[in-house]
């Protein structure tokens, strides 16, 4: 009798090792390293739900190659980093309107990318809900990417290179748009801006501190601007008719087309004014490519009675001196992150 | 067996269940859905079967699929038991996505089935899914971030759109725009689960209830619904009404 729980007590000694053997032979294989987003303090926590989707070294990597390869586009002519320029603020210098495929021309200008894990809806409009699957939403429309997600999917599947960078970030080869999703998101998250020189005067760094004119610029600020691009994030991610003329050509009614809603008419999201004059052009179709005329706008530029909707705070103009719309210009300038703008781990990678 | 020496076997009984765990799946007769499409009685054919809707107008249907989530059945004893999340796509051109094998259910005797057509909110709030709810399947809108909880094309000479087209892709989650509709089945007698053989439910859907009641659809007025809104949950109050069970 002992012999059989002798026995019994080695075969189940010899399973525990096999497994152990097993998983060790799994981890040199392939386990994703996790990556620690450092996210800056005093902040509210990120509306995106990071631990669905941990960030790793490699995931990120993936989605940082797949922002930057022009395979996502139909006739491979246009990747994400193509409209989403890093040096102005991943929005697209100089371009009122979106590029894409075959020379399209989409209906509004490319917006900023940074601090989206804390933003709870994206487009102009709102319409996505969910920072995972806002790149559908370029990857498919016919004036940008113009691409069949399965087409994609299948595409990337078939590339060996994929397939690897697909293994490491996942441990296996396999292709789904959900794991492409992921780690897009994976590099979006870690693109944080909060190391302008507004950010170290906040946190009192030792020997920053506004010139005169900043100052100035930060009180003007507060009284006429931040109801809207609230601090920190320099929004309060509502949708607003901000005034500006409807344009015909164009004939974009904004929030309406999300809710159905004739409250929402012309009304589009409050953008951050965070690398603001980086990221030029203005407004959600670009019609402004200088800060001043956003200031002029304002200033002089609104009819009250244009719409319904008008926002009851820029109703009636928001009166700016010559004087003040240059301490605002001064301040503003202080709102620009040069590390964020130069940062090594977001710039374009070569795609072979 | 002599019990007096069960003791003699116990170590290899442990060993047994023990080679065996990686296997405690739900094995015994599990519960499968069989959907039939049909159109005011008729068996639904592709393209070529030509119907006639509630206020006579002729249509064709070139394609038709649906999310049915959300599992519940209730005992004979009134209990509601849920199942753990389940999501399908049931399509009528795709043959297999037509039988669904249900989530494990618990022991029991059961006298009804409920479920949702279409995909619950959270999941039209969570990012990137996989499987039946896989945005490349064509069931989720790019520009207003949502599910299409089921789809409906075809031709009808009546139509006002381009090529003829009626197009009916029926969303919304939210608020006076939810679409989701719960759907209650009473089976013809109660009956136990497990049992040995998958149960097999055969399942009607009638897509004629689309435009029929109580909100009747001419598609000379109404040939296109593809934004959530007043029309999409009219669609979905009719629609809610196409399911049965099948009775020999």
């Amino acid at each position: 009798m002992k012999a059989v729980y002798f026995i019994t007590f080695f075969c189940l000694l010899l399973l525990l090792a096999a497994s152990e053997a097993n998983n060790r032979k799994a981890a040199a294989i392939a386990v994703p390293e996790p990556y620690h987003l450092e996210l800056p303090p005093g902040l509210p926590a990120p509306v995106y739900d990071l631990s669905q989707n941990p960030l790793t070294k490699q995931g990120i990597a993936l989605g940082r190659h797949l922002f930057y390869d022009p395979r996502l586009s139909r006739d491979s002519s246009i990747s994400c980093g193509f409209c989403h320029q890093q040096f102005a603020a991943f929005g697209h210098f100089d371009h009122a309107l979106a590029h894409g495929v075959e020379g399209r021309i989409g209906t509004r200008s490319v917006p900023t990318l940074f601090n989206l894990i804390w933003q709870k809806n994206f487009m102009w409009d709102g319409g996505v809900n969910n920072l995972e699957i806002q790149p559908l939403t370029p990857l498919t429309d016919e004036n940008e990417m113009g691409m069949d997600l399965g087409v994609l999917v299948k595409r990337l599947q078939a590339d060996a290179g994929y397939r690897k960078m697909f293994k490491a970030a996942y441990g296996t080869e396999e292709v789904n748009s959900q794991r492409l999703f992921r780690a897009i998101t994976q590099f979006l998250a870690t693109m944080i801006s909060f190391q302008s020189k507004y950010d170290s005067v906040m946190r009192k760094a030792p020997g920053v501190a506004f010139t005169p004119e900043e100052q100035e610029g930060y009180v003007i600020f507060k009284q006429k601007c931040a109801a809207c691009h609230k601090e920190p994030f320099f929004t309060d991610y509502s949708y607003r008719n901000n005034g500006l003329p409807y344009l015909p050509n164009l004939n974009d009614v904004g929030r309406m087309r999300i809710t159905s809603s004739t409250g929402d008419y012309l009304k589009f999201k409050v953008p951050t004014l965070r690398n603001i004059l980086k990221s030029s052009p203005y407004m959600h179709d670009g019609r402004f490519f200088d800060i001043y005329q956003v200031f002029n706008q304002y200033a002089h530029g609104i009819k009250p009675n244009a719409s319904p909707t008008i926002d009851p705070l820029v109703k009636n103009g928001i009166p700016l001196s010559d004087k003040e719309q240059r301490e605002l210009y001064m301040f503003l300038n202080t709102l620009t992150d040069p590390g964020f703008i130069a940062n090594s781990s977001f710039s374009e990678i070569l795609i072979q | 067996m002599n019990l007096r020496n069960f003791h003699l076997y116990l170590p290899a009984a442990c060993l047994c269940l023990l080679l065996f765990s990686g296997a405690n799946t739900f094995h015994s007769g599990p519960m499968q859905l069989q959907f039939t499409h049909v159109v005011n009685g008729k068996p639904m054919a592709l393209q070529t079967g030509i119907y006639t809707n509630a206020v006579g107008d002729s249509f064709n249907i070139t394609m038709f699929k649906y999310y049915v989530s959300n599992f519940s059945l209730t005992s004979s004893n009134g209990q509601e038991v849920s199942l753990p999340p389940a999501y399908f796509l049931v399509n009528e051109s795709d043959t297999a996505s037509k039988t669904i094998t249900l989530p494990p259910i618990p022991e029991g005797i059961y006298s009804s089935i409920s479920f949702l057509i279409g995909v619950d909110s959270i999941r039209n709030m969570s990012g990137a899914q996989t499987g039946a709810l896989d945005p490349v399947n064509g069931m989720f809108w790019t520009w207003n971030s949502g599910y299409i909880m089921a789809k409906l094309e075809g031709l009808s000479p009546v139509s006002k759109q381009p090529n003829k087209l009626i197009e009916f892709h029926i969303g919304g989650f939210q608020g006076t725009r939810n679409t989701l509709r719960r759907v209650t089945l009473t089976f013809a007698k109660p009956f136990a689960l497990p049992q040995a053989e998958p149960v097999v439910m055969p399942i009607v859907a009638d897509a004629y209830t689309w435009f029929g009641q109580p909100n009747t659809v001419s598609f000379q007025h109404v040939s296109s619904c593809t934004t959530p809104g007043a029309q999409a949950m009219r669609i979905a109050d009719n629609y809610q009404h196409m399911f049965s069970i099948k009775r020999d």
